[in-house]
């Protein structure tokens, strides 16, 4: 990084909690999420189950502005509120005390529950007060939710780079901040289960009708998931000035596109490698030194052999002295929020040195076993953690952060 | 900015054809698409002619067989932009498009199998091409772009996010130059919603306000001396929720660039050209024949054309981009000797 990039505040609504400490809490007890879907039908689809989030209260809003906030917008201001406050720039009121703050942001599908709700009346040839929904699905709509309900303005870009996303919007707003272009950025990503994307990922036959069992060698798809997380991102400058605590450091970020295939990654995970490498290379450390990994770990067939090994070459000698687990079996699979949720992780388990265990992990895939997180491993070394994800279309990024030694 | 961008390279599909030399002279021709709320009502609408002989070479392509007209836009843009370059120094190349809805058409039809058939009849086939990425996916696939590659959403401003993306992709010498395009595809869906939202409306002498899809884009590179075409300033973030705050970041936005700089006409046939007129005092240096509402395509269009107005006569031209939706940027692009 040219100027380096440290974290200053965190915040998350999951499947397991509506804050960082109740998510945090749960993963290392080892609980899951996993429940039925109550919030649309899924009687026609194969799997009925994902891990659903409990929309926290947004306080001083009327029953009629909650109900015109997508449900992505309901997860993604507490969230984003949490991150503020965790860096000392929210005021009693809900409000930034930064009126212009930079967001990068991550989603795949947006307000898409809107957008179901439009194309469900114009097929039926009802076409009143259908503005709501017909506005209100777009992505910048929840950023325009976020900007209002922080009271902050100021650029705002949105990445959609399927389930990568939430890694590259953290990525992105490094980048911003090392180059200069801004002394302090939001990241994050936010996502919110849809019955149009659930029915996709079940015709697909990607999810699982079992337990999800990541770098399990029986593993028999994802667990749906949704939520929201984000990162306050600052100069260590910007931080000093304001007398702010840096949790860790920003050490490297790594992307690229594997063009294997629109929806598997290229089997020996390559690309991702090389990604990883760009991540090391720009922290100036080498893999061995890289205490955790969150891996993307879907528990998909295609993507978790991939991925092991990936992490395989990338480790080289190092593998069995370095931890990995994917949260995805406790959380779910937040798709555009992935990516920051579980960068929230990384971060968590680097300043608590405690280790998210490998859920429903029965018989190891060889390639990573020594790797993988047992319920018995509570702390490591850990110098350094990281965070993977890889998505529809070949999107691969990798975050490292960092210990921060000032 | 610390650092201009050059602009090396240019593509365009719109309805008035494919390329530059289209983009810039041809001419549009209406087609009546029904509502799909009430098929007895129509509204005119440009479209792209997919007959055209330029995407038959890409109808080979495994990527691209179940793909949707987007991701043929989007790939046949990025091909004439990367024209000029050496095929070896492709895979340093990034990537980075902008999107309002995307794959609209495909998520349209996956979702409407779902309603008429159930959710058992849905398409496998379908699902991975309603992504943002797909069609960014291919692109990359396709021509083959080893970089990094980013799909970005939002209103027109996406365009200016995109650009701005460029400038960082190349700061941090991730890609030795950047293909940023945008690209939409229309679905008579987005007829519904546009009449949702008051804007399909016969205004009298006004341009109205016709749907229109296609695709553009520049490849971008540092600026070096002896490139002619250079983009020196980047602005976005200027928000607004009405169309009184529109006039007001409207004004903030241009109050970032030199007064009186000529103006590149960006809104026409939506409500935005009445704060465009007013905030610009009409001081256009050049205006371009209406194509139509195609969100990030239009906005990257009105790109090439204001770059192709450039000359020792007209050295600098601000551009604004008049998001529709939450905000409002612009950017100012000069012709160096």
């Amino acid at each position: 990084m040219k100027r380096p990039v440290v974290v200053t505040g965190l915040g998350a609504v999951t499947p397991l909690g509506t804050t960082i400490s109740a998510s945090w809490e749960a993963l290392i007890a080892g609980r899951d999420a996993e429940a039925p879907v109550e919030i649309f039908d899924t009687s026609g689809c194969r799997c009925h189950r994902a891990a659903v989030a409990s929309l926290p209260p947004l306080p001083g809003l009327s029953p009629k502005a909650l109900s015109r906030l997508p449900r992505a917008s309901r997860l993604a201001i507490p969230a984003a509120r949490e991150a503020l406050a965790a860096a000392g720039l929210l005021g009693p009121d809900g409000k930034c005390l930064l009126p212009i703050l930079p967001l990068s942001l991550s989603t795949t599908a947006g307000g898409m529950a809107f957008g179901e709700d439009f194309l469900r009346n114009i097929l039926a040839r009802k076409c009143s007060r259908l503005l709501g929904p017909a506005a209100r699905y777009l992505p910048e709509q929840q950023v325009l939710d976020l900007q209002q309900a922080l009271g902050i303005e100021g650029p705002s870009t949105i990445i959609a780079n399927a389930c990568a996303s939430g890694a590259n919007a953290i990525g992105h707003a490094a980048e911003m901040v090392s180059s200069g272009l801004t002394d302090c950025v939001l990241a994050g990503g936010f996502e919110a289960l849809t019955e149009l994307v659930f029915v996709g990922f079940d015709c697909l036959q990607a999810t699982t009708t079992e337990r999800c069992r990541p770098f399990d060698l029986h593993r028999s798809g994802l667990l749906l998931g949704e939520g929201a997380a984000f990162l306050l991102l600052e100069t260590p400058q910007h931080a000093l000035e304001r007398a702010a605590r840096p949790l860790c450091l920003l050490s490297g970020y790594g992307h690229g596109t594997d063009f294997f295939h629109l929806t598997q990654p290229q089997p020996i995970g390559s690309i991702l490698t090389n990604v990883m490498q760009q991540a090391a290379r720009q922290a100036n450390i080498k893999p061995s030194e890289i205490g955790y990994i969150n891996a993307h770990g879907t528990a998909t067939p295609v993507n978790d052999g991939a991925e092991a090994k990936s992490y395989r070459n990338f480790l080289n000698g190092a593998l069995e002295q370095t931890r990995i687990s994917s949260t995805k079996a406790a959380i779910g699979h937040a798709l555009g929020a992935a990516g920051s949720i579980e960068a929230v992780f990384a971060i968590q388990t680097l300043t608590s040195r405690k280790l998210p265990p490998q859920l429903n992990l029965h018989t190891p895939l060889p390639d990573i076993a020594p790797a993988l997180v047992t319920e018995s491993q509570s702390s490591c070394r850990l110098d350094h953690t990281m965070s993977v994800n890889l998505g529809f279309g070949g999107s691969n990024a990798a975050l490292l952060f960092s210990r921060n030694e000032n | 900015m610390k650092t201009d961008l050059a602009i090396i390279g240019q593509g365009a599909v719109s309805p008035a054809g494919v390329g530059l030399d289209a983009l810039l002279h041809g001419k549009t021709v209406e087609t009546m698409v029904p509502f799909v709320s009430r098929p007895d009502h129509q509204w005119p609408v440009y479209r792209v002619n997919l007959a055209d002989a330029a995407f038959a070479r890409w109808q080979k392509e495994p990527r691209l067989r179940r793909a949707s007209p987007i991701s043929y836009f989007l790939v046949e843009a990025a091909s004439q932009a990367l024209a000029d370059l050496e095929p070896a120094k492709r895979g340093q190349t990034g990537l980075v498009v902008a999107f309002s809805t995307g794959c609209l058409a495909y998520s349209r039809r996956f979702f409407e199998d779902i309603i008429a058939r159930g959710q058992k009849s849905a398409s496998p086939a379908l699902f991975p091409e309603t992504v943002f990425n797909s069609p960014v996916s291919h692109v990359a696939a396709t021509l083959q772009l080893e970089g990094a590659a980013y799909a970005l959403a939002g209103d027109e401003t996406a365009w200016v996010a995109a650009l701005k993306t460029a400038w960082l992709w190349l700061e941090q010498e991730r890609a030795n130059q950047v293909l940023v395009l945008s690209a939409e595809e229309f679905d008579s869906a987005s007829l519904d919603a546009y009449r949702q939202a008051g804007w399909l409306k016969e205004t009298g002498t006004k341009q109205r306000f016709i749907p229109s899809e296609g695709a553009a884009g520049l490849l971008v590179r540092k600026a070096v001396p002896g490139d002619q075409k250079i983009i020196s300033q980047l602005e976005d973030g200027f928000i607004y929720r009405s169309p009184a705050q529109a006039l007001s970041a409207g004004q903030r936005c241009l109050q970032q660039f030199k007064p009186d700089l000529p103006c590149f006409q960006n809104a026409q046939g939506n409500w935005l050209a009445d704060v465009e007129n007013k905030l610009t005092g009409n001081r256009f240096a050049s205006s371009a024949s209406y194509l139509g509402e195609a969100v990030t395509a239009s906005t990257a269009w009105n790109a090439l054309r204001a770059a192709a107005c450039l000359s020792s006569s007209c050295r600098r031209l601000l551009v604004p981009v008049w998001g529709r939706t939450h905000q409002i940027g612009a950017w100012q692009v000069e012709f160096a000797e």
